[in-house]
């Protein structure tokens, strides 16, 4: 009797044990107000010094000959460490979630045939074309995932002041998706990313590119000066290079990445690619966080 | 009607005249240093020292107990001009009960300046300026981040109690903009100035 009871409270407890686990896993704090923000920010983990919620709110990605507007909001969220005397960078943390940048898709102008009507056209013949060229299935979408752990992303806060360096350093693959595409249709990989040095300052790419320069935005201090919030940040690279795509088109994809190439321009060298983000920024102190 | 096209033309060149020496004036019948009254020949080293100055970044009050400034001057080509060599600051820390700062240096010295008249009123104006802050507090969101101060910036001088200040007031004058990393702040300070090398215990005066 005494060994069945015994035996029923250590279930008892695995299951607890089991249910706290589970919670942890998924570790969504429910801050308050303002830092709500951070509620997926790993925040208990003590390498972390600061939680990042950013939304990358407009800005365009041009890849070979495509040219894709950011309309839908792309979120990256996480924590960052000390900054490293050396190199003056901070190393990264996944977001609690799991979704350190958010899978956000981006209508491709023109979808899978290309065919964008001029910027004067009427307003009628842009929207047959929206019907005809975007629609479920000749329509694509683009979506930028992390090609790596986000533990590769690399932070830097003060060449995101000074203007000096590379500001964000983001590994990511292209996902392309339409329903002839297939859902295994990428323009980089884990072996083989495409590398964002983003930066606030000013770009060195080689030709045809010329070089851009982002902005730093405005900053301003929230909460008792313990959330520092930016805006108008303008992150820019044009110096990336883009390997070819692969699995499109699913077991006729022998067929169908040679066009996507052709049609996209890949592999595409350094010069001719270009990443602009327009961000709004987030960041606090994880002790602030977690006392909130 | 000849004469009248004269008068008409004669008047166009008075008013163009009048305009062009109201503007002359308006920018600045450039000013030049003076000590004991006598136009400064050569070169002087003078020291500003603040008796308050603090800055205010967007929610954030960053105040120098000890705001000092090295400046070397001269007139040239009529103009008083100079740079400002040396700006130690000590005793910095903030108005927030969480944020304190580290350190604070000017960096990229020696920065430009010139003297200018803005409606009758001597200015300092300074170029190139460069101050890196850093941060410090657990609980601070500027905490341990380095922060950038650039731009310009301009103070009235006062012969009467030869002194130079800063406020909002004469930076708009002046066309001046200091920003702490792209965010433009304010820059308030009194600076008493004097000769330092030749020129000691001699008054210090512009115009």
């Amino acid at each position: 009797m005494m060994s069945l009871r015994r035996s029923a409270r250590g279930a008892a407890l695995l299951v607890c044990v089991g249910l706290l686990a589970s919670i942890h896993a998924t570790a969504a704090f429910a801050h308050t107000g303002e830092f709500a923000k951070f509620n997926y920010c790993p925040s208990t983990n003590t390498e972390v010094k600061k939680c990042l919620y950013s939304v990358v709110e407009g800005g365009e990605f041009v890849l070979g000959s495509k040219k894709v507007p950011i309309v839908n909001p792309v979120t990256l969220q996480g924590g960052y460490g000390k900054v490293n005397p050396e190199t003056l960078i901070s190393k990264f943390y996944e977001a609690t979630n799991g979704v350190t940048l958010s899978k956000t898709p981006e209508p491709v102008p023109g979808g899978l045939l290309g065919i964008v009507p001029p910027e004067k056209s009427p307003w009628i013949v842009k929207q047959l074309s929206k019907f005809f060229f975007e629609n479920g299935l000749t329509g694509v979408n683009s979506t930028l995932e992390l090609a790596l752990p986000a533990s590769e992303i690399t932070i830097s806060e003060r060449a995101q002041l000074f203007q000096e360096g590379t500001a964000l350093r983001l590994p990511v693959k292209v996902h392309l998706e339409n329903p002839f595409l297939g859902s295994t249709c990428y323009v980089g990989s884990s072996t083989s990313p495409i590398w964002l040095n983003l930066t606030t300052g000013t770009t060195a790419p080689p030709s045809p590119n010329q070089p851009i320069t982002g902005a730093v935005g405005t900053g301003s201090l929230l909460e008792g000066e313990t959330i520092l919030k930016y805006t108008g940040i303008k992150l820019v690279d044009n110096a990336w290079s883009a390997p070819t795509a692969s699995g499109c088109g699913g077991i006729l994809s022998f067929l169908v990445n040679p066009i996507i190439n052709s049609m996209i321009g890949l592999p595409s060298a350094s010069g001719h690619n270009t990443a602009i983000q327009n961000v709004t920024l987030y960041s606090s102190p994880t002790k602030t966080v977690n006392a909130h | 009607m000849r004469v009248s096209r004269i008068r008409v033309m004669m008047a166009s060149m008075l008013v163009a005249l009048a305009l062009g020496s109201v503007a002359a004036a308006d920018a600045g019948a450039a000013p030049v240093w003076k000590f004991n009254g006598t136009t400064l020949a050569g070169h002087e080293d003078i020291l500003g020292a603040a008796i308050s100055s603090s800055m205010t970044i967007p929610g954030m009050t960053t105040t120098c107990e000890h705001f000092l400034y090295n400046m070397k001057v001269e007139n040239s080509g009529g103009t008083g001009k100079g740079e400002i060599t040396e700006l130690p600051l000590f005793e910095c820390h903030t108005g927030s009960g969480i944020c304190t700062v580290e350190a604070i240096e000017a960096e990229k010295l020696p920065w430009p300046t010139k003297l200018m008249t803005i409606s009758g009123t001597p200015y300092l104006f300074i170029e190139g300026i460069h101050v890196s802050i850093l941060y410090g507090g657990e609980e601070c969101a500027l905490g341990e981040t380095v922060v950038p101060i650039t731009g310009t910036a301009a103070g009235s001088i006062s012969n009467a109690t030869e002194s130079a200040t800063f406020n909002k007031s004469t930076f708009t004058a002046a066309g001046a903009s200091l920003k702490a990393a792209g965010t433009p702040i304010e820059w308030t300070g009194l600076f008493p100035t004097e000769g330092f090398e030749w020129h000691r215990n001699e008054s210090i005066s512009v115009g």
